[in-house]
């Protein structure tokens, strides 16, 4: 069978086989622990302990506990990769054999979150590098050992690139002549324009 | 030693050789103007088309003299009257191409002369292209349709070309362009 939160393909065989261990834990607590893992999904830190706590009534061993989290992560990041509403997510995930009282403590926690899902996954898309800040001085050239009298504007730009695997961020600088500055205004300007139309 | 003279020297010489037998002036007039192409970041005139003229040796100094005659100029922004100084030893035709050259490209020198200031810092934009992408998906979204700018620098470092790509999303160009913006203000205000 094909899933749509699989991104219409077979639901992976360990998904499947802890769906069970999700079935041990009562709905209310299971809906906790979606909280918790949803946070870490969002970048905000997961809370152990408060799992631990919550996973303790069901006798879980730490392999269990560590299931659950790994599954329900897959659960919820893989729905709102493929764009999946709460109710065909819980639909799928009854076919699967979750309990309906699961699935839909599952689905309300992910269809609150699931804008913010995909916003978080849109970020952590793969970019090669991005732009942390740009800092600029233009200088007045008076004289110079080429000609006496220059009198003209000399623009000095330094762009922070942040290399988003190393996370280090590294910064160019360059100095430009007003006539090259101008032209590269003019160019990001009009891919600015182009960029727009894509919306 | 005035540097100029032996550009005169071997004006005269050049005149002196082709007078007889070539319309010696616009043949200079050429020359003249080739060198000043090659100081404004083109083409230098070519040993082969004047070795009639000059041997090998004359050639490398009055190509350096007549280079160095016009960015002294300029750069020092003589007078007319100054600029024909370092010619006085060179005949009233050859003198005049000579002015009317230096008066007709000027500005361009002026030019040339303006970028090498720029130059003279440690990094300097040479060049510039960009490419605009539309990221359709990824592993971790499969509908991304994420518009991306990728804008590729080739920086001179004294010499060195180094190449630099920034990717940038839509508020990160908006970022770039707002601070371009502001400090094309300034450029404008002192234009």
């Amino acid at each position: 069978m094909r899933f749509r939160f699989c991104g219409d393909l077979d639901c992976p065989d360990w998904v499947l086989a802890e769906i069970s261990t999700l079935a041990k834990i009562s709905s209310v607590k299971l809906k906790l622990i979606c909280v918790q893992v949803l946070k870490d999904v969002l970048g905000d830190g997961i809370d152990y302990d408060r799992i631990l706590k919550l996973t303790s009534d069901a006798k879980f061993e730490s392999g269990d506990v560590k299931a659950t989290v790994a599954v329900l992560t897959f659960i919820l990041s893989s729905a709102a990769k493929y764009n999946v509403d709460s109710e065909s997510l819980s639909s799928e995930l009854q076919q699967l054999g979750l309990p309906k009282e699961h699935a839909t403590g599952l689905c309300r926690s992910y269809e609150e979150k699931q804008g913010l899902l995909q916003e978080s996954l849109r970020k952590c898309s793969l970019r090669l590098n991005c732009l942390d800040s740009v800092s600029w001085r233009v200088d007045y050239t008076l004289s110079s050992s080429e000609l006496r009298q220059v009198h003209e504007p000399v623009v000095h730009l330094k762009l922070n690139v942040r290399d988003v695997d190393r996370k280090l961020t590294e910064p160019v600088a360059m100095t430009l002549s007003t006539e090259k500055f101008r032209v590269l205004l003019a160019e990001l300007k009009q891919a600015q324009a182009i960029m727009k139309t894509l919306e | 030693m005035d540097p100029n003279s032996g550009f005169a020297q071997h004006a005269q010489l050049w005149t002196c050789t082709v007078h007889a037998t070539y319309p010696s002036v616009r043949l200079l007039t050429e020359f003249l103007h080739k060198v000043i192409d090659g100081l404004c970041g083109h083409a230098f005139p070519r040993y082969p088309d004047y070795s009639t003229i000059w041997n090998l040796t004359e050639w490398m100094e009055v190509l350096e003299q007549t280079a160095s005659y016009f960015r002294r100029t300029v750069g020092k922004d003589l007078s007319d009257e100054e600029a024909v100084s370092p010619l006085t030893e060179l005949n009233s035709d050859t003198q005049r191409a000579v002015l009317t050259c230096l008066k007709g490209r000027r500005p361009d020198i002026r030019h040339a002369l303006i970028e090498k200031t720029n130059a003279i810092c440690s990094t300097q934009l040479l060049n510039f292209d960009w490419q605009l992408k539309l990221a359709l998906s990824s592993d971790k979204l499969s509908m991304l349709q994420m518009p991306l700018l990728n804008l590729d620098l080739d920086l001179s470092n004294s010499g060195d070309v180094k190449l630099v790509s920034v990717e940038m999303n839509k508020e990160e160009l908006q970022t770039l362009i707002s601070s371009l913006e502001a400090a094309n203000k300034v450029v404008l205000q002192l234009k």
